[in-house]
């Protein structure tokens, strides 16, 4: 079927007429090309709008359709059509600029406020949008695509002017790119000679080229999301948001200048920034966050980091192995932070002290002086002792992250925070206003990127289907040191103190077969089950490749699995996930090769 | 025939049923519940009291029943006052155990009409006295 005959059927005999049916047409074409719609769709928009357009408007038969059958029309249209139904509203912003000079032409010959005027009586106006989101980061934009999927008009407010929030930009993904290719490095420097690789001696690295190769990662990645964005008709204004009223939000944009959007729904996924030491002002030169530890220029000789959780962690892996001399302050007796199990906690601290990396545990910051060459802090063992004075070139603040709300003028809509900053939110992610919604680190539930990610997913579901899907019993944690360390469900001080019988099955990777060849077998895979029933409740790996092997346990989880159907499931030789299955088996029965 | 059953059950038996079960598509509940709850995650366990009272509904169909109908009769709107509430919540009619109603209670619609002098009248001369 040619779409393009038709417009010319339509067309009458006017030449300009008929220019002006096929230039709108090449409008839809332009929907298409950018794969905004799909083509079965693409047909019945146009052939709905021939009929409208080219019948109602251009007045060949002016009493053929009444207002009532436009409208049953437009309610019987899936949804992306109705919108493209639309379209003679939404043209003249989509409409490549190429195409401006004619597009005055084009709406002098089709007359086309009577058209507007038919669907502004029936249907939202253009500007009021179905769902707007505010913020771009893992929350807000993985919410934008799914609401583009569901056929939402979308809306997407980012001011940092590159989407992909802190998790692409300032956290997850540069890290990983540092820990990496500093890890590659130290095991040139360190792990060659038992291999039989040799003439490495002397090995080095330049630091603004590794900086540059995570930046390339970073640049390429946030641009895929811009592009997933086009490709599912996502608006995307780069500014900051505010709201002016409970559906109003004013964005200032980065460019200069100032706008409005109005939405049904409005989603707040503005998320988290890193939480201040009292009484140390962050520089991002000497006193860092995360943000400047993935930055600096070069490598400090000695850097302290508050805070042994996974930030800390894995911060002081990258620049440890880089050369600096880090000591790791906490204040409680364990590292890694809530969730990890206190066993894989203490494998993992063995093996980071082996690394070179200094521990203070149970230890208090009591204070920092940064006015000399060298930062000084007081630290106190956390039950009272003897004070003392640790100096750094560098300190990595990384003592957690708080919810970010400033400038999002939540008074004007009364909306009231938590003690900690959260915006309080119900079983459907809304707030106390119901058509607002909040999702990812600006609300409760564990500071994590794929928490957001599902949590998006599952509020555009409410919205659009009335349902959506999130087990927060199923959270995968991952440290990316090395080795890494992963777990999933609960922990062993969860369980005793929740008084639930329990039983754990250990495997070490020092008996399986691909981790003695790689001759990597520092770690552990630790199951444990509900004795009665033999259902998995948690799972808790240190090893090499950790974090991916932690997908099958929360596959487990999920389907609620139990150890023995895990050890009866084939898993391939020779593999490292095999210690996950011989773990199972010592869960329910016995190992084979431990 | 039973030896076959027997035999069949034992089969089933001695094969491993998993706990797992795959449930396949997951269909949508037919039956929500869209009334605010406490988010899983939520450290209180509890949503603040003036939670969701913010004049917008949860639903569609909490809108329309408040929207259709305007006054006592509004079912979104419980007042004490009479006229808001039916009768039958009203409670039980019946007097307390040992108790009695008195005709005299009773409002002055329930009770015997009093008869007027005329009536008195016609009932003594037998209806003459109306026609004459």
């Amino acid at each position: 079927m040619d779409i393009c005959s038709w417009a010319r059927q339509i067309a009458s005999g006017s030449r300009e007429e008929a220019l002006s049916e096929i230039l709108q047409y090449m409008q839809l074409e332009f929907f298409h090309s950018n794969n905004m719609v799909f083509s079965p769709e693409l047909e019945v928009s146009v052939r709905s709008w021939i009929l409208t357009v080219g019948e109602v408007d251009r007045g060949v038969d002016r009493k053929k359709l009444w207002h009532s059958e436009i409208f049953l029309l437009k309610q019987n249209l899936p949804p992306l059509p109705r919108r493209l139904f639309e379209f003679t509203m939404l043209s003249s912003r989509i409409m490549p600029r190429a195409a401006a000079p004619v597009r005055s032409a084009l709406k002098a010959h089709t007359n086309l406020p009577r058209f507007v005027q038919f669907s502004r009586a029936y249907a939202s106006s253009a500007d009021e949008k179905d769902l707007v989101i505010i913020g771009g980061g893992v929350a807000g934009y993985v919410a934008a695509i799914k609401a583009g999927q569901e056929g939402l008009k979308v809306t997407c407010i980012e001011k940092r002017g590159v989407l992909g929030g802190t998790c692409l930009n300032v956290g997850c993904i540069p890290s990983k790119s540092l820990l990496n290719n500093s890890h590659m490095y130290h095991a040139i420097k360190h792990d060659t000679k038992q291999r039989g690789i040799v003439g490495v001696e002397g090995v080095s690295f330049d630091l603004a080229k590794m900086m540059k190769a995570k930046d390339t990662s970073v640049t390429s990645l946030t641009n895929g999301i811009e592009f997933l964005f086009k490709k599912n008709g996502v608006e995307y204004l780069k500014g900051a948001g505010s709201f002016v009223n409970e559906h109003e939000i004013k964005v200032d944009l980065n460019d200069g200048g100032e706008t409005s959007v109005s939405g049904k729904n409005i989603i707040i996924a503005t998320g988290s920034e890193a939480t201040p030491f009292p009484g140390l002002e962050i520089d991002e030169q000497r006193v860092i966050t995360s943000t400047g530890a993935l930055s600096l220029e070069k490598v400090p000789e000695s850097m302290v980091v508050i805070g042994g959780g996974i930030i800390g962690l894995e911060m002081g892996s990258v620049w440890s192995r880089l050369g600096s001399k880090v000591t790791v302050v906490e204040f409680l007796n364990q590292i890694g932070g809530p969730g990890m199990d206190a066993e894989i906690s203490k494998a993992s601290l063995k093996t980071l002290k082996k690394q070179g990396i200094d521990f203070k545990l149970g230890t208090k910051v009591l204070g920092g002086d940064p006015s000399g060459d060298k930062i000084k802090l007081q630290v106190d063992a956390a039950k009272g002792g003897k004070e003392e004075t640790i100096e750094a070139d560098v300190v990595l603040v990384a003592i957690g992250r708080r919810p970010y709300t400033a400038g999002l003028g939540l008074e004007n809509i009364g909306m009231e925070l938590d003690e900690r900053s959260r915006v309080i939110i119900d079983q459907e992610y809304r707030t106390k206003v119901p058509h607002i919604r909040c999702i990812g680190d600006v609300t409760f539930g564990p500071m994590l990127a794929h928490k957001a990610e599902e949590e998006a997913v599952a509020a555009v579901e409410y919205i659009s289907k009335g349902y959506g899907h999130v087990n927060y019993g199923v959270i995968p944690s991952v440290m990316y040191t090395y080795p890494e360390v992963a777990w999933v469900g609960q922990n062993e001080a969860e369980l005793k103190a929740s008084d639930t019988a329990y039983r754990i099955g250990t495997f070490p990777f020092s008996a399986n077969s691909r981790a003695k060849t790689n001759l990597d077998t520092e770690g552990m895979v630790k199951i444990i089950a509900c004795p009665e029933t033999d259902r998995l409740l948690g799972v808790h790996i240190i090893g090499p490749n950790a974090g991916e092997m932690i997908a099958e346990a929360a596959l487990a989880l999920e389907y609620g699995a139990s150890s023995e159907d895990i050890a009866r499931t084939c898993h391939a030789h020779p593999t490292l996930s095999e210690a996950f299955k011989e773990a199972a088996m010592a869960t329910y029965s016995k190992a084979i090769h431990f | 025939m039973n030896a076959t059953k027997v035999l069949r059950q034992a089969t089933a038996h001695a094969e491993r049923m998993p706990s797992i079960r795959f449930v396949g598509k997951r269909p949508i509940p037919e039956h929500i519940d869209h009334t605010p709850k406490p988010h899983p995650a939520s450290p209180t366990g509890a949503l603040p009291a003036n939670f969701a009272k913010h004049g917008s509904h949860t639903s569609f169909s909490s809108y329309r029943d408040h929207a259709q109908q305007f006054g006592p009769l509004r079912k979104t709107i419980h007042t004490a006052n009479i006229g808001s509430t039916p009768g039958a919540a009203l409670g039980d009619v019946s007097p307390p155990k040992g108790q009695y109603f008195d005709r005299h209670h009773l409002p002055g619609k329930f009770r015997r009409t009093a008869i007027s002098v005329d009536e008195m009248e016609a009932l003594e001369s037998g209806g003459a006295s109306m026609v004459a």
